[in-house]
């Protein structure tokens, strides 16, 4: 295995503990993951642009109770480490794609993690006498949810740069036209976001001052 | 009860309380997490009798399901009730009374609206253009100034309250700091829809079919919600393969 690959996986499943098992400091956070991967691979603004864009679509997805959820931690990881031995306009977009596959596919992985832990856990009102200690069952449980995490990673590195290698260089769009492609997506989330606080009739004063400000902060900026 | 128990464990139980999730599963939820955070507390209250502690940490091992932020307010008030003498089926029923509410009002004030302002104001000050590096600082930084906060309060009142923990979440008001929190969180939303209009990082040199196309897809996400994501999630994963095969065979 190249060492390259195997610190990747690591580092993604260090990343990913944070999205459920550990602490929850959202570490874990697209665009958290963007800039660490893309300091990890040498490219931080790589990175970190693909952090952005997938903590954008990736807004409305939340680790709310039992739900499942793609998974951004892996997501990001996978798509920076997959876009980042190529240049051209083609790079980001495809990276982005595997990555929000992928991160289906982190999000299966998680489910299965937590039937995996289901047999892990002492047996409520036996006396903790079934399954493992507590203390243990959940070193083992967190220690599974790293793996989990890496090997999610590394197969999803394998296959992405795969993949992007026989098509990047033949990508039609410039670099701007790309950029514009992937915030078409991201922008559904924020509209998702703001119909769960009311929709644009309740809150267009407060939105369009927003606006506003934005604008008017990126032309000072 | 804080009398009881000495600063270092109730230290020791926060810490454990950030790994309530660590064997998150589908049969008892956070129960296993509930009763490993616990742990120091019940050695604590029944210093030499391993069997009490036994019995008492079987109880928390059962099925349990909370936001992981606020499950410290259970976390502290079942050890309060445990120190107090009152017997398991009380205890029990007050774990099952309290996970609803606890999860509703965590996942209202973090997950909709705590996080994604937190998130949203980070976005937008980086499309407008701070350094990457200074955005995600700020984005760690004031995320987990609230999210420590909210566990150290959570467990603080928790161990203060014991049963009359109703009263004091009344009177902590997290559904009126939600709602104070969101007018914030529109603003910052508008905020970064700006940001990406006129940003040079955004759809500002990507011209107007891409600006119209954005503006289709955030009013499709405000008129259809959460179910027009996985749609234009595949819709995007669609676009760039056959762009991708276009370019290759074309």
């Amino acid at each position: 295995m190249p060492p390259d690959l195997l610190r990747l996986g690591l580092l993604g499943g260090l990343l990913g503990l944070d999205g459920t098992a550990v602490g929850q400091f959202m570490i874990s956070r697209p665009l958290v993951v963007g800039a660490v991967m893309g300091w990890a691979v040498g490219d931080m603004e790589l990175g970190l642009g693909i952090g952005a864009v997938l903590e954008l679509y990736l807004l409305v997805s939340f680790p709310t109770g039992g739900a499942r959820f793609p998974e951004g931690a892996t997501a990001t990881a996978v798509a920076v480490a997959v876009a980042a031995p190529f240049s051209g306009a083609g790079a980001v977009p495809i990276a982005v794609a595997v990555g929000l596959v992928w991160g289906q596919i982190g999000g299966a992985s998680v489910n299965a993690q937590r039937h995996f832990n289901s047999l892990l856990v002492p047996e409520p009102g036996s006396n903790t006498a079934s399954g493992f200690p507590p203390g243990l069952s959940h070193l083992i449980a967190i220690a599974a949810d790293f793996l989990r995490g890496g090997v999610v990673t590394m197969t999803g590195v394998i296959s992405g740069r795969l993949l992007i290698g026989s098509v990047v260089d033949q990508w039609p769009l410039s670099s701007s036209a790309s950029t514009g492609l992937l915030l078409v997506g991201g922008a559904v989330s924020a509209g998702i976001l703001l119909h769960d606080l009311g929709g644009f009739r309740r809150r267009r004063t407060l939105f369009a001052a927003g606006i506003a400000l934005g604008i008017i902060g990126s032309r000072l900026l | 009860m804080t009398g009881k128990l000495p600063r270092t464990t109730v230290i020791s139980i926060f810490l454990r309380s950030l790994l309530i999730q660590g064997a998150w599963n589908y049969h008892t939820m956070l129960g296993a997490g509930f009763g490993f955070s616990m742990l120091p507390g019940l050695r604590r209250l029944f210093p030499n009798d391993p069997a009490a502690v036994e019995t008492a940490l079987d109880r928390h091992l059962e099925h349990f399901n909370a936001h992981p932020y606020l499950a410290s307010v259970a976390l502290g008030a079942s050890l309060r009730m445990e120190s107090e003498g009152e017997d398991a089926e009380t205890i029990r029923r007050f774990k099952i009374a309290v996970r609803g509410p606890l999860g509703s009002l965590g996942d209202a004030l973090v997950w909709a609206t705590w996080l994604p302002t937190v998130s949203v104001s980070t976005l937008a000050l980086f499309w407008i253009g701070l350094p990457g590096w200074a955005a995600v600082c700020l984005f760690l930084v004031v995320y987990n100034v609230g999210h420590i906060w909210l566990r150290a309060w959570g467990l603080r009142t928790g161990l203060e309250a014991g049963r009359n923990l109703g009263r004091r979440l009344a009177e902590a008001d997290l559904t009126g700091l939600t709602a104070r929190l969101q007018p914030l969180l529109v603003l910052a939303l508008g905020g970064l829809a700006g940001a990406l209009l006129g940003g040079q990082r955004g759809l500002g040199e990507s011209g107007a079919v891409w600006v119209g196309l954005a503006a289709c897809g955030f009013v499709a996400g405000v008129v259809g919600g959460h179910r027009t994501w996985r749609p234009a999630a595949i819709a995007t994963v669609s676009a760039i393969g056959l762009i991708a095969a276009w370019g290759v065979f074309g």
